[in-house]
């Protein structure tokens, strides 16, 4: 029965069909075949139901098909990567890793937001793998997005697809971030100009000696580059006009984007030169300041080696001198020893777990440093000097903890003090105001 | 440092979390009127209360599931939650003492020496992982723990033990 209540209007009965004549849909009367009605013979888009989408869900294709944010972020993967000229190679790695953390469970729910920075991610670990020098930070501002969220983004696709992405180290960071100077000839006036090639050089070293004085552990890579191209900048001819130029001026000058953490990384670099340039033997004794300390960079640069074991040296005699006065240490020093600390004898320091593996000439500094550290660490006397020469400056100045104090218990047997005595001992006029309240209480009392 | 120098390393445990059900429901309303030493939090559905004696803040849920946060052990966890759960009886619930858990401990320690942090991450990939950007510290997991540590390059450790 098509419909209650239709009738057929030749017969009468209400045997009424829903038949298809081909592909027209028609209801016919059963007993004597009249067409009741007929619907349209075409069909729009929308009524269609053969040929309409499935999901792939309902669907029994194999392969499923890239979605359209898939292939948009394919596509945003392949821009960045030509706008850091990555290799072809690196492109393909890139879009695989895109591709399969796409698919991956923990990714393919999550926001779009999510997705897009999941892009610059995959060429950030890419990059990484195949020891192409680029800072999260670059990538965060390709992305303009969020460096927080960059940075979750980054260590669960890490989780999610294993793979192994070595951070960059910093002085591989030097070059790319020197390029971005604009210091040539044309750009600024001759005297303030400056070839990259020399500047990265000369950064180089003031970047290893930073590293050997635990200024770039756990600091953010980029103040510390900035720093130490200003001051190599100024180091390389230290004239007047430059050694006027403060950090600012500087950044401005050569179109380099400002930190407000880079001077201090200028004042602990000049620190640490001060120190080794203390042992100059043409200074004769005289005071090395900060301001004065451009000057002989290079001359301290050229003989750092010397100057470090100098410094070792005249501060192990230092702490020696300072050792002997008070008797009542706990565990005194077993006397440092005068002898210069070899080269040799660092190489079995096997407590900290970052001996460093004596590569080249450069890594000799940090055993012969490592080897100060630890030796003038060995005793566990809290002396009022520094332990050893270069400490990280979060040692230098620690943190105070707060003690909490142990909370007392108030038995109400403690003594009582002269200056409380008087908020015990009642006044005259209290007294009296407590006679006079004792016998208006008795005396109701007695009424009752 | 000699390798016979026997350092005693002071780890201090600075949290424990725990948390406990009461089995029954409870009235953030009356906690908040009635209660002593409470905050009511209505956007968060919860109710804090801190005690004094082991000193403890624990938020309360309607739902009758409690979170104790700031002992500094792990007796002093349940104790300051068996006092919870007297105080809420005495404010007129039924509570019942059940499935107390300990879910984290926080601890923190102090190397004697520095480390870099840069080449220790490279000895300890991909167990360890450091990113200088982000953050200050290398963090080191142990899968078979379930603990997370972070390095510090001064020496200090701090240790998140999830249970």
């Amino acid at each position: 029965m098509a419909a209650v209540g239709l009738k057929c209007p030749e017969c009468g009965s209400l045997d009424i069909v829903d038949d298809e004549h081909y592909s027209q849909p028609q209801l016919v009367c059963a007993d004597c075949g009249a067409v009741v009605s007929e619907g349209l013979l075409t069909t729009t888009r929308s009524e269609e139901l053969q040929g309409t989408d499935v999901r792939y869900s309902n669907s029994t294709e194999v392969n499923k098909q890239p979605c359209r944010n898939q292939i948009k972020g394919i596509h945003r993967v392949r821009a960045l990567c030509r706008i850091l000229r990555l290799s072809f190679v690196m492109e393909e790695t890139a879009e695989n890793y895109f591709k399969q953390a796409y698919e991956h469970p923990s990714f393919i729910r999550v926001s779009l937001q999510k997705k897009e920075v999941l892009a610059g991610c995959c060429i950030l670990a890419t990059c990484r793998q195949h020891s192409w020098p680029i800072t999260m930070g670059t990538m965060t501002c390709l992305l303009e997005a969020n460096p927080k969220l960059m940075g979750v983004v980054y260590q669960e696709m890490v989780k999610a697809l294993k793979i192994e992405a070595p951070p960059t180290s910093v002085i591989d960071l030097l070059e790319t971030h020197c390029q971005a100077y604009k210091l040539s000839p044309q750009h600024v006036h001759e005297e303030l100009s400056e070839s990259s090639k020399d500047l990265t050089k000369r950064a180089a070293v003031l970047l290893e000696l930073a590293a050997d004085a635990w200024l770039v552990t756990g600091r953010q890579p980029v103040p510390i580059l900035t720093a130490s191209i200003y001051l190599a900048w100024q180091s390389l001819k230290p004239t007047q006009t430059r050694l006027k130029y403060t950090l600012a001026r500087f950044c401005q000058m050569a179109k380099v984007a400002k930190s407000s953490i880079a001077p201090k990384r200028v004042t602990e670099l000049k620190e640490v030169l001060c120190k080794l340039g203390q042992e100059l033997p043409w200074l004769r004794g005289s005071e090395m300041t900060p301001q004065t300390v451009v000057q002989m960079v290079d001359d301290i640069l050229n003989y750092r080696l010397t100057l470090l074991r100098k410094a070792l040296k005249s501060h192990e005699a230092a702490l020696a001198s300072e050792s002997e006065l008070p008797p009542s240490l706990e565990d005194t020093q077993p006397g440092p020893r005068d002898d210069a600390p070899s080269l040799d004898a660092t190489a079995s320091q096997p407590d900290a777990e970052s001996a460093q593996q004596p590569q080249q000439d450069v890594d000799l500094t940090c055993t012969v440093v490592m080897g100060g550290l630890s030796r003038a660490g060995s005793g566990q006397v809290s002396t009022p000097s520094k332990r050893s020469l270069f400490e990280p400056p979060s040692v230098t100045h620690a943190k105070i903890r707060r003690v909490q104090l142990p909370v007392k218990e108030v038995t109400g047997d403690e003594e009582i003090s002269d200056s409380e005595i008087d908020s015990y001992i009642r006044t005259p006029q209290e007294m009296r105001d407590y006679a006079e309240a004792k016998e208006a209480l008795s005396s109701s009392e007695e009424e009752f | 440092m000699e390798p016979s120098n026997d350092v005693a390393l002071d780890i201090i445990i600075t949290n424990v979390v725990a948390v406990f059900r009461t089995r029954c429901h409870l009235n953030l309303r009356t906690i908040a009127l009635e209660g002593v030493n409470v905050i009511y939090k209505p956007e968060y559905g919860k109710v804090l209360m801190k005690l004094r004696k082991p000193r403890i803040t624990a938020s309360i849920w309607s739902s009758g599931k409690i979170i104790c946060t700031g002992a500094t052990s792990e007796e002093e966890a349940k104790q300051g939650a068996r006092r919870l759960a007297r105080t809420l009886q005495k404010l007129g619930f039924k509570v019942r003492f059940a499935d107390f858990k300990v879910v984290n401990v926080l601890a923190v320690c102090s190397m004697p020496f520095a480390i870099r942090l840069i080449d220790f991450t490279k000895k300890n990939r991909p167990i360890a992982s450091y990113e200088p950007e982000l953050h200050p510290a290398a963090t080191y997991r142990i899968k078979t723990l379930k603990a997370t540590i972070q390095i510090f390059s001064t020496g200090s450790l701090t240790d998140l033990l999830g249970i």
